[in-house]
């Protein structure tokens, strides 16, 4: 069975070495996704192919170096245009893999490799000569090639938070241990012992030739480069475009059809296109604040609410115009003076007359609202019992606070609800604290 | 100038067709629009040609030098005597209010304004006064630090707002119309224009901070 559930049967997908449902790096199953076999088949046919002459390890090793690390479906999905990917991402089942201690294993083989060797050397069967030399080869090239296990080296630059000195060092020793153990081995070849003059000798013309052969590549591998950072600039475009594309379909598409199928009923389609515009509005315009750190948008969150779930007295929409100055973090009397506002601001709406007002302010001792609607209001003494509404939700809730609320309604005027929650300045994470100082300072 | 009784004439600049219609129906008798324009460069010309006493103006807009609306009112400086401008645009961001406004326009208002409240707007400038929105006011408040109490003592501050300047933001912010801020603070409807136009000169001169940080965002100094 294969862990890997083929998204589309006909295309085949990228080879990739997925993390998971590896045994040891992800080959096999990687192998398997591509051709679309069976994963059990792949790794048989590896051990089975071990014997000649260790192809099969061979194989696996190459693979382990050449193939990226990535979930294949993914990589499929990157290949399709960006903006179909977003519209309907593939669902994965999330297996977690079997994975195998690599670096202990391997860490372990070459300890007992090391063993080998020692017992070799005292056994006269090998000349120290030879296998020193080899031995610091291997670890150069073991150092340079392990840095295209692109997975690891994502994570070491992740947890460092940008591009890693590790590469490059790793890199750095890969290059000169190899080269040491080249010369090394050159040198034995050459004669008996090391003589440092042919040593510096030889060291000064692989330099000339390495750095001539640098001149040359120098351009093609700079109109690489260049490619690259032009392609990644082009995927981050694209990306973008997507990700509005995706937003406009979400949202904007999907209002514009229903609209159409509502186009006989006046109030809702007012409704709709304003609960739109104002999603809009905030996608495009505001930077928006992490949640429970901003009065303002919490404000603006009632609002919306208030819009979306209310109507005036004949049964249209009323839009409520907000403006806001200042911002706080909200606390327990915010949180009070927010709930006072939503109860005013749906009185304003169900029982007032358009248009309906919202103004906060933030000062450095106090938070203000004002919500006024142009209806006849009402008279709070004249208020019964009964409407819990108005002197619970609203007087009762700001003044628990230490706040004030009054109403004021004048015919011909209008009706004005006023609350106020002081907020305190000692506790100095206030944003507007901050701002305050910032205003002050060019004073 | 027009006579007190005469429709204003109206030069209406936006790039989007069915939105002009849409203001044209809006206006009411009192407002006469002569012309319309839909780029930046059309809209300079035009306005250099007829040199109405108002400009309807989109704050964005393409053509020219990718300016929008600001580039418009540059462009017509030397006008700005005779020919004045009222900006008007879907957009809440204060980038670009503060852009029209430090060009030289008179007022913002947003799209979402009514006809006859927008056809008010336009007599008030084409008389020299300035148009503050609700939101314009609440803007200038928070640019300004009034809300943190940050109030000048006196007259000749381009930096702070006065303690009566900040009322009548407050009262405009609030929802309140010209004539509602005069009656609530006991004073003529002509004084409450003296302070509006006060602010919106403040708005452009005034080298506060937050100010000259949007403009040279918008490398407008």
């Amino acid at each position: 069975m294969s862990p890997i559930a083929p998204v589309a049967p006909r295309a085949r997908l990228p080879l990739r070495r997925p993390e998971r449902g590896r045994w040891l790096a992800g080959v096999a199953v990687g192998l398997a996704a591509h051709l679309d076999l069976p994963v059990g088949w792949v790794r048989l046919g590896f051990v089975l192919l071990a014997p000649f002459g260790g192809v099969g390890i061979f194989l696996y090793g190459f693979w382990w170096l050449a193939v990226p690390v990535g979930d294949p479906a993914d990589a499929a999905s990157a290949t399709r245009p960006a903006a179909l990917a977003r519209l309907s991402r593939p669902q994965t089942a999330d297996e977690p893999g079997r994975r195998w201690p690599v670096t202990d294993v391997a860490v372990g083989a070459l300890l007992v490799l090391l063993a080998v060797v020692l017992v070799a050397v005292r056994a006269d069967r090998v000349q120290l000569d030879w296998v020193l030399p080899s031995l610091i080869v291997l670890a150069g090239l073991g150092l340079a090639w392990s840095q295209l296990d692109a997975a690891q080296r994502g994570r070491l630059r992740r947890r460092a938070g940008g591009r890693t000195p590790v590469s490059v060092l790793r890199l750095l020793g890969g290059v000169i241990l190899a080269g040491v153990g080249v010369l090394l081995l050159v040198a034995q070849a050459n004669g008996e012992g090391v003589e440092p003059a042919a040593l510096v000798q030889s060291i000064v013309a692989s330099v000339a030739v390495l750095g001539g052969v640098a001149l040359v590549l120098t351009p093609w591998w700079l109109r690489l480069v260049r490619e690259l950072g032009d392609e990644r600039a082009a995927r981050a475009r694209e990306s973008e475009r997507a990700d509005i594309a995706a937003h406009l379909h979400d949202s904007v598409l999907q209002t514009l059809a229903l609209i159409r199928s509502r186009a006989d009923d006046p109030a809702e389609v007012a409704r709709m296109a304003r609960a739109q515009e104002r999603e809009l509005r905030e996608w495009l315009y505001d930077d928006r604040p992490a949640p429970g750190t901003s009065v303002a948008a919490a404000l603006r969150g009632i609002v919306a609410e208030v819009e979306d779930s209310r109507s005036g007295p004949s049964g249209d929409p009323v839009a409520i115009e907000t403006v806001v100055v200042g911002d706080h973090v909200p606390d327990a009397s915010t949180e009070a003076l927010l709930q006072a506002t939503r109860e005013a601001l749906v009185n304003a709406v169900v029982h007032g007359r358009p248009p309906v007002s919202l103004y906060l302010e933030v000062g450095p001792r106090m938070v203000e609202v004002f919500v006024r609607d142009h209806g006849d209001g009402f008279d709070l003494d004249a208020v019964g019992p009964d409407r819990f509404g108005v002197r619970e939700s609203i007087i009762g809730r700001v003044r628990r606070r230490g706040g004030e609320a009054t109403v004021d309604c004048r015919p011909g005027r209008g009706t004005e609800v006023h609350l106020t929650v002081p907020v305190g300045e000692d506790d100095g994470d206030a944003p507007t604290s901050e701002g305050a100082d910032e205003r002050t300072s060019d004073d | 100038m027009t006579e007190p009784g005469g429709a204003v004439d109206v030069v209406l600049v936006d790039d989007h067709h069915m939105f002009r219609a849409g203001v044209k129906a809006s206006l009411d008798e009192r407002v006469h629009v002569v012309g319309e324009a839909d780029t930046v460069d059309s809209a300079i010309a035009l306005v250099r040609e007829l040199q109405p006493p108002v400009v309807l103006l989109d704050v964005h807009l393409p053509g020219g030098d990718g300016g929008g609306g600001a580039e418009v009112i540059r462009a017509c400086v030397d006008l700005l005597g005779t020919t004045r401008f009222l900006a008007l645009s879907v957009s809440d961001a204060s980038e670009d209010v503060v852009a029209v406004i430090r060009a030289g326009a008179r007022g913002y208002v947003t799209k979402a304004i009514d006809g006859p409240a927008l056809s008010d707007a336009v007599r008030r400038v084409a008389g020299g006064d300035a148009v503050f929105s609700p939101r314009l006011a609440g803007f200038v408040l928070d640019a300004f630090g009034a809300a943190a109490g940050d109030v000048a003592t006196g007259d000749d501050e381009l930096d702070r707002l006065s303690a009566r300047e900040r009322e009548v933001m407050r009262l405009i912010a609030r929802g309140y119309s010209y004539r509602e801020v005069a009656a609530e603070l006991f004073i003529s409807i002509k004084t409450v224009e003296t302070h509006v136009s006060a602010v919106l000169r403040k708005l452009q001169l005034s080298s506060r901070h937050e100010l000259t940080r949007w403009a040279a965002a918008r490398r407008l100094l």
